[in-house]
C-alpha cells in the first residue's frame, strides 16, 4: 500500500462538504502558511519539494513559480488549469469533483505565495457539474473566512473565479487558456512573452494544472523536504494515475511513482490486470499524446531493467525505445485491438482539435488523419506508411504550440514499433477487415546485447 | 535601449540593427535571398506573424552571453535578435528541408486554379512554391472547398484559396472602427467570415485585398478584366479627403483597369512621403478608375520578384536590330508584303457586278485595264 496524499481523504463520506472536510484537517495548510510562513518561503518550500507540474510538461513547479515577473503596481495573476481534455485523463475530475475543497486550499496557498488577489478556475465546458460543485466550495469557503477580504486577519484578500471553457482542447494550453479566458478566440500566443512575464491580460501569470496546486497541500502540510523523500530521484511526491482501456480495474489511483509498471497493471491494488485472461499488447502510459510502447518495451527498458511508473523511468531510452509519463492518461490495449485503428483515432482527434492558427498542425492533421482511415481501411499503400513518417516529421517542432507535437508523436511512435502491423494492413487488406493482427511478436522479450 | 546596436550573424553576413529588430526584419536589411519568405507578417500589422512558419530559421548561436542554439526552428518574424546571435536561414538544410514541407502544407488544400485566378503574377504563394517548393504534391485526397461569398459590393471573398494568414483580419481589426470580420470554426475546417453574411462597408475596408497574400479577397470592380501581367503599374495621387491619395494605377493604354495602394519589394503597403502607412480609401480604390481622376506621376518601379515585374519599362533598352548590318543595309523583307503585291484582297473590285466567275484575271490589274 503506497502513501497516499491527495485521495487519503476522498472516501470520507461527506468530504465534499466543507465541515467534514475541515474536521478531517483542511485547511491546515492555509493556517501555516499565512500565519507563520512568507511569500517567498513557500515558494522555496515548493521548489525544495520538487514538485514537477502535473499537466503533462513535468516542468518543475517551484522553478515556475520564481520566475513570475514581480513589476511595481501590476496585479499578478494564478489560473488554475482544469482544462482537462486529454484523451485517456481524468484525474483532475476526480480529484475536482470529489474532493473540491483540496484544490479551493492549494489554490489560497499558491495564490498568497504568488500574491494573486484573483485567481481562476478554467474548468472545461464539457465538466459542467463541477462547476456547480466548486463553486459551492467556494462559497463554503468564503463563508467560513478563508477567501474574501483580511483572510485570517493577515490582510490578505483573495477571490476565486471559475470559468467554463467552450470545448476546445487547444484551450488547455497555458497561452490559448490565456487568451479564452479573456474572452478572445482561444489561439495560442507566440512565445516569447512567457505568461510569466505577460499573461492574462498582459499581467505575470502562472498557470498551473489542478493536481499540481493540491499537491501544494501536503508540501506545507509536510514540509518541502519531507514530500521529496516520497517518490524516487526527480519524480518526488505521489502522482495521480487515470487508467482505462482493457483492464479489470479502470479508475483513478494515487502512486507514490515508485512501483513497476507490470505492479501497477497487474495487482488487485491497481488495475487488477486484464480482463478474460487476454495478453497485454501495447500501452500509452501517459496521455493519448505521448507515444505509445509495445508491451516488451513497456514492462522493460531497451536495457532490460524493469519500467517504473515514474518520470524518469517511463521516459528511460528516449523516444526510440521509451514514452513519457505525461499527464497520466494511463491507456492499456490487448491483443484484440489494432493500433492502427487507434493511431487513426487519436490523428482524427488532433485534426478536429488543431486552433489552425499555424500551417504543419492545420493541414498536417488532416493529412495523417486521412492516410490513417485509407490504411485502416485496407485502402492503403506501403509508401503511405513513409509518407506518414515524413508528414509528422515536418510537424514536429516547426508549429506554435505543443499540439503539433502531441498530433505528431502518437503517429510517429505507432509507426516505428508496429510497422509490421501497417504494412500487414496493406498486404492482407482484405484479412485485416475481418480481424486484428493480434499481438505478434509484440510481447516476446527483446534481445539485450550484454556489455561489459 | 532603443539605441543599443546587437551585432547578428544571418548567413554569414554580419549586420548591426538596434535591439528589438527582429530576425526577419534583419535579414530583409540585407536583402536577397537572406531574406526568409514571409506568408503571414506583415510589418504595417500589429501582432501579425508567427502562423505561417515559411519563415523558420535556425539559430546555431542564441547569443554572446548565451551562446546555446536554440533547440528549434524559430519563426525569425517574431523572434528578436540577440546580441553575437548567430541564424542559419538559406544555409541550414534543416530550414531547407522545413520550408519544403510548410510550402506543402500550404499548397494541400489550395486549388491552384492560378489560371483563372485574378491574384496570378502577384501572388505570394506562388512566388513561395516556385523558389522553396518541390514539384508535385503526395496528396491524393479531395481538397477542401467554401462557396464563394460576397462581402459588400466591392470585396469578394473565395475562402477555397486561403491560407489562413490571419492579415485581413489584422485590417479590418486595427484599420477600420468596427471589427466585421474574423475566423470562424477551428482547424484546416476554418474559415474567414463575416457573421454570417454582412458587408464589410468602411471608408479603408478594401486593404484587405492589398494584404492577401492569395487569391482569397479579390477587387470585384476588376475581377476578370485583364491579367496583372498585361496592364502597367503608374504612380499617380489625387486630392483625397479620406486617404492621402498616393495610390498605383494598373494601365492599359489609357484605361484604369485597377487601383492599388503602393507596394515595396516585400509586397507591402509603402509608407506615403508623410511616413505613414499608404493605406488607400475605398473611394480611391474602387471609384475612381479614369484617367482624369488622377496626376500620373510616372511609372511605378516594380522591384518584387514576381511575373508583375515583367510588365517593367523603367530602364528598357531595345535591344539591337542586326538585321540591316548582316544584310548590307537591307531590311528583310516580311511575308505580309504579299498582299499589296497580289491586291486579292482590294476592295476595288465589286464581286457582285461581275458576270460569272471571277478568275485570277479579275484581280490582274493589267489584264482588267486591258479589257
Amino acid at each position: 500500500m503506497g502513501v497516499k496524499l491527495l485521495l487519503e481523504k476522498a472516501h470520507v463520506e461527506g468530504i465534499r462538504s466543507y465541515e467534514v472536510y475541515r474536521r478531517e484537517g483542511g485547511y491546515r495548510s492555509v493556517e501555516k502558511a499565512l500565519k507563520t510562513m512568507s511569500t517567498d518561503a513557500i515558494v522555496e518550500e515548493v521548489k525544495k519539494s520538487g514538485l514537477r507540474g502535473r499537466g503533462g510538461a513535468g516542468f518543475p513547479a517551484g522553478m515556475k513559480w520564481s520566475f513570475i515577473a514581480k513589476p511595481e503596481g501590476v496585479p499578478r495573476h494564478l489560473v488554475c488549469n482544469a482544462d482537462e481534455s486529454e484523451p485517456g485523463t481524468f484525474k483532475d475530475r476526480y480529484l475536482m469533483e470529489f474532493i473540491p475543497h483540496l484544490l479551493i486550499e492549494g489554490l489560497i496557498v499558491s495564490s498568497y505565495a504568488l500574491g494573486s488577489h484573483d485567481t481562476y478556475i478554467y474548468i472545461r465546458g464539457e465538466y459542467a457539474w463541477i462547476v456547480d460543485i466548486l463553486e459551492n466550495a467556494i462559497n463554503e469557503a468564503k463563508a467560513n473566512g478563508w477567501l474574501g477580504k483580511n483572510i485570517l486577519g493577515t490582510g490578505f484578500d483573495c477571490e476565486i473565479h471559475v470559468q467554463r471553457g467552450a470545448g476546445a482542447y487547444i484551450c488547455g494550453e497555458e497561452t490559448a487558456l490565456i487568451e479564452s479566458l479573456e474572452g478572445k478566440r482561444g489561439n495560442p500566443r507566440l512565445k516569447p512573452p512567457f505568461p510569466a512575464v505577460k499573461g492574462l491580460w498582459q499581467r505575470p501569470t502562472v498557470v498551473n494544472n489542478v493536481e499540481t496546486l493540491a499537491s501544494v497541500v501536503p508540501i506545507i502540510n509536510l514540509g518541502g523536504e519531507e514530500y521529496a523523500k516520497i517518490g524516487v530521484g526527480k519524480s518526488t511526491g505521489t502522482k495521480l494515475i487515470s487508467a482505462c482501456g482493457n483492464i479489470n480495474k479502470p479508475g483513478v489511483y494515487e502512486i507514490d511513482m515508485t512501483i513497476s509498471v507490470e505492479e501497477f497493471i497487474y495487482s488487485d491494488e491497481y488495475c487488477g490486470g486484464i480482463p478474460n485472461g487476454k495478453r497485454l499488447k501495447a500501452c500509452i502510459p501517459g496521455g493519448s499524446s505521448v507515444p505509445i510502447l509495445p508491451a516488451n518495451l513497456l514492462l522493460k527498458t531497451a536495457k532490460g531493467e524493469t519500467r517504473y511508473m515514474n518520470y524518469e523511468s517511463l521516459s528511460d531510452g528516449g523516444f526510440a525505445t521509451g514514452s513519457m509519463m505525461g499527464s497520466g492518461g494511463f491507456i492499456v490495449l490487448d491483443e484484440d485491438q489494432c493500433v492502427v485503428k487507434n493511431t487513426y483515432t487519436l490523428a482524427r482527434f488532433y485534426r478536429h482539435e488543431s486552433c489552425g492558427q499555424c500551417s504543419p498542425c492545420r493541414e498536417g492533421t488532416g493529412w495523417m488523419e486521412k492516410l490513417l482511415l485509407r490504411l485502416e481501411k485496407g485502402q492503403g499503400k506501403i509508401s503511405d506508411i513513409d509518407l506518414l513518417w515524413d508528414i509528422q516529421s515536418k510537424i514536429e517542432g516547426n508549429t506554435i504550440c505543443p499540439l503539433g507535437d502531441a498530433a505528431a508523436w502518437p503517429v510517429a511512435a505507432a509507426i516505428r514499433h508496429f510497422r509490421d502491423e501497417f504494412e500487414w494492413h496493406v498486404t492482407h487488406a482484405e484479412e485485416a477487415q475481418k480481424r486484428n493482427y493480434g499481438l505478434a511478436h509484440y510481447a516476446d522479450a527483446i534481445h539485450v546485447p550484454v556489455t561489459a | 535601449m532603443s539605441d543599443q546596436l546587437f551585432k547578428v550573424t544571418i548567413d554569414n553576413i554580419t549586420i548591426e540593427v538596434p535591439a528589438g529588430t527582429t530576425i526577419l526584419n534583419a535579414a530583409r536589411q540585407i536583402g536577397g535571398e537572406v531574406a526568409p519568405p514571409a506568408m503571414c507578417y506583415y510589418s504595417k500589422l500589429q501582432g501579425s506573424g508567427g502562423k505561417c512558419r515559411t519563415c523558420l530559421v535556425e539559430v546555431s548561436r542564441g547569443s554572446e552571453k548565451d551562446p546555446r542554439p536554440m533547440p528549434k526552428l524559430v519563426a525569425s518574424c517574431r523572434t528578436t535578435v540577440m546580441d553575437g546571435m548567430e541564424v542559419k536561414n538559406i544555409t541550414s538544410p534543416k530550414v531547407i528541408d522545413a520550408r519544403v514541407g510548410i510550402v506543402e502544407f500550404l499548397l494541400l488544400n489550395h486549388p491552384l486554379d492560378c489560371p483563372i485566378c485574378d491574384q496570378a503574377g502577384e501572388c505570394h504563394l506562388q512566388d513561395l512554391s516556385y523558389e522553396h517548393g518541390k514539384e508535385g504534391t503526395r496528396y491524393e485526397f479531395q481538397k477542401r472547398v467554401f462557396k464563394k461569398h460576397d462581402l459588400g459590393p466591392y470585396i469578394q471573398l473565395h475562402m477555397t484559396r486561403c491560407i489562413l494568414c490571419y492579415r485581413c483580419v489584422f485590417t479590418a481589426d486595427q484599420l477600420t472602427d468596427k471589427r466585421e470580420h474574423g475566423v470562424l470554426d477551428r482547424g484546416d475546417h476554418s474559415e474567414i467570415a463575416t457573421f454570417i453574411e454582412k458587408n464589410l462597408d468602411h471608408d479603408f475596408i478594401g486593404n484587405v485585398i492589398d494584404v492577401c497574400p492569395v487569391g482569397a479577397l479579390t477587387d470585384k470592380t476588376f475581377r476578370f478584366k485583364n491579367r496583372v501581367w498585361f496592364t502597367k503599374p503608374v504612380d499617380a495621387h489625387r486630392d483625397c479627403p479620406t486617404c492621402s491619395g498616393q495610390v498605383q494605377l494598373w494601365m492599359r493604354g489609357d484605361e484604369v483597369f485597377r487601383v492599388t495602394a503602393r507596394k515595396d519589394e516585400w509586397g507591402e503597403v509603402k509608407d506615403t512621403t508623410d511616413g505613414k502607412p499608404g493605406w488607400i480609401c475605398n473611394t480611391c480604390r474602387f471609384e475612381k478608375k479614369h484617367i482624369n481622376d488622377w496626376v500620373i506621376e510616372g511609372p511605378s518601379k516594380v522591384n518584387r520578384h514576381s511575373v508583375i515585374a515583367q510588365g517593367h519599362y523603367v530602364g528598357l533598352t531595345i535591344p539591337n536590330e542586326t538585321m540591316p548590318k548582316v544584310m548590307h543595309g537591307r531590311g528583310p523583307k516580311l511575308l505580309m508584303d504579299i498582299h499589296s503585291v497580289s491586291e486579292v484582297n482590294a476592295a476595288d473590285i465589286e464581286l457582285s457586278l461581275l458576270e460569272g466567275p471571277a478568275t485570277s484575271k479579275t484581280f490582274n490589274h493589267s489584264e482588267k485595264t486591258n479589257a
